[in-house]
């Protein structure tokens, strides 16, 4: 049987005003469970594609289809429908700077209606799964790259998403702590998470064997398995 | 349904506290400025009620031309009590009218010494009914006495009253242009202040759109705020005022304050006070939607 299509792009291009084109004619589809890479090298188009993916953007031309939803259909208003049912993990990590590592989680729960009790107890229990509960307390600024990659990451899983969306997740991160990472969104996929992971470390490809889209450019080379 | 209402407030109460030094700012400039309004809004109710009093006490003179005998005072007073809008007629003798003015000069009504009472005219004093006495019905009453020859000449205070009519229109006009005026500040005050607050708040707002926070969930708190600055504006906006009339009634030199004390001042009534609370509260939220409209897109 054929598994379900998570993302669907059809003929996607985005330019922007200054000409400069970012993606050009990409087709692809992503299943669900799978565990895929974008790859290719600085500048390729993979950040955009994320984007475009969880509507942060929009294409300039092209059709694209996420959990069943039309986002490229005008006036589409369900993004945050949409982010609710998704984990995103950026470059930048997106953590509230002010707050601290256990309120970075709990402002996640909060928002998708659970009581503060609740999602602090829920919040502890993830902090546990990716080895900062001992930091719960701490300002996210007094945490070191890698660890608050970690709190990036514990805030995308928090709501339990059926799929996940990084955008190089293990960038900046030394070898051990990428392994703690990786780990992390391996045992995802094996829990029935989609995970697609943009990123231009080609070792990671390698020790990794899943399927790759690879970009060049801002096109789409063929689909290839490492 | 609960989860949203509390989180809400919750986010409200975080945000007003995160930027206390500027909505105090926002409260402060909000209540000046209905202040402004409500002191408008007070001196045009008190001069509204005091002309309702003196149009209550308006009355016509008609007087009597001298030589009408008095056998036909009685037939002359019941045709003035028939006209239509007349309450009561009362004649008026001259030497009533002496009286009359013996009482009003107090001590100094020696200087009516040697003067005789026959120099006055006789008089009707006519009293209206209450829908009567406004200077559209009062015109129908005279040009009804003018008709009858027996009558002198007519007087009646309604050309003061009138006057000071159109003082109180003016100022009700300038209440509602000033108002207008100010009612558009507010809404600017407001709608920037919150922009400050959103904009101080962007990275928070950038990640509840990533975590997928309802567009309702991340706009809710600042309506709510927008519309606690504006009622907390007016409601101060009312105590500084009830203040401001206490202290200038307290503080009046004697000679203002023996003649203003035969003048009833009321504060404003529980009614205009409510309309001041619901304007200050439609007035902020109306700012913090525009301020969202502005810089609140969904990313």
């Amino acid at each position: 049987m054929r598994p379900e299509t998570v993302i669907e792009m059809h003929h996607v291009f985005k330019t922007y005003p200054n000409q400069i084109s970012a993606l050009s004619d990409i087709t692809l589809e992503i299943f669900s469970g799978e565990f895929v890479f974008i790859a290719g090298p600085s500048g390729c188009g993979k950040s955009v594609l994320l984007r475009i993916i969880f509507c942060a953007e929009r294409p300039t031309k092209g059709e694209v289809v996420v959990c069943g939803l039309h986002v490229t259909q005008p006036g589409f208003k369900k993004i945050h429908y949409l982010r609710k049912m998704m984990g995103i993990i950026s470059p930048e990590f997106k953590l509230l700077r002010d707050r601290s590592v256990v309120d970075n989680l709990t402002i996640a729960l909060e928002v998708t209606g659970y009581d503060p009790k609740e999602s602090k107890r829920k919040a502890l229990e993830i902090l546990d799964r990716v080895g900062l509960k001992k930091r719960e307390g701490d300002s996210i600024i007094a945490l070191s790259a890698g660890e608050q990659q970690r709190v990036a990451i514990a805030r995308a899983l928090v709501n339990a998403p059926s799929l996940i969306l990084a955008d190089e997740p293990t960038g900046n991160l030394d070898a051990q702590t990428t392994f703690d990472v990786m780990e992390i969104f391996r045992d995802l996929h094996l829990r029935g998470s989609t995970v697609v992971l943009a990123t231009q470390d080609m070792d990671l490809l390698r020790r990794y064997p899943h399927r790759v889209i690879y970009l060049m450019d801002g096109k789409k080379a063929d689909s290839m398995r490492i | 349904m609960i989860s949203f209402l509390r989180y809400v407030l919750r986010r409200t109460l975080q945000n007003m506290k995160g930027n206390l030094f500027l909505d105090l700012i926002t409260i402060g400039i909000i209540s000046i400025s209905m202040l402004i309004f409500a002191a408008f809004t007070l001196l045009a109710f008190n001069l509204t009620h005091l002309l309702q009093i003196w149009e209550d006490r308006i009355e016509i003179i008609a007087y009597l031309k001298r030589g009408v005998p008095a056998t036909e005072l009685e037939s002359l007073l019941e045709k003035t009590r028939f006209i239509e809008g007349v309450e009561m007629v009362r004649y008026i003798s001259p030497d009533d009218a002496m009286a009359f003015m013996e009482t009003k000069l107090g001590e100094q009504k020696n200087l009516l010494e040697g003067i005789q009472p026959t120099i006055l005219p006789a008089s009707f004093q006519i009293q209206l009914k209450k829908d009567y006495r406004n200077s559209i019905k009062i015109k129908e009453v005279i040009a009804h006495l003018k008709k009858i020859p027996q009558f002198e000449e007519i007087q009646y205070g309604q050309e003061w009253v009138e006057s000071f009519s159109v003082i109180v229109h003016i100022l009700r006009l300038t209440q509602w242009v000033l108002g207008g005026l100010l009612l558009m500040a507010i809404i600017f005050i407001t709608s920037h202040t919150l922009q400050l607050t959103i904009f101080s708040r962007r990275e928070e707002i950038e990640v509840m759109q990533w975590i997928g926070a309802s567009p309702a969930l991340i706009r809710v708190p600042f309506y709510i705020e927008g519309l606690l600055q504006g009622l907390l504006g007016a409601a101060l906006s009312i105590l500084f005022l009830f203040l401001l009339l206490q202290g200038v009634i307290l503080y009046l030199p004697p000679s203002v304050s023996t003649w203003l004390a035969k003048i009833p001042v009321h504060f404003l009534p529980a009614e205009t006070i409510v309309w001041i609370l619901v304007a200050g509260m439609i007035l902020g939220l109306f700012g913090s939607i525009v301020a969202s409209m502005r810089v609140l897109k969904y990313r």
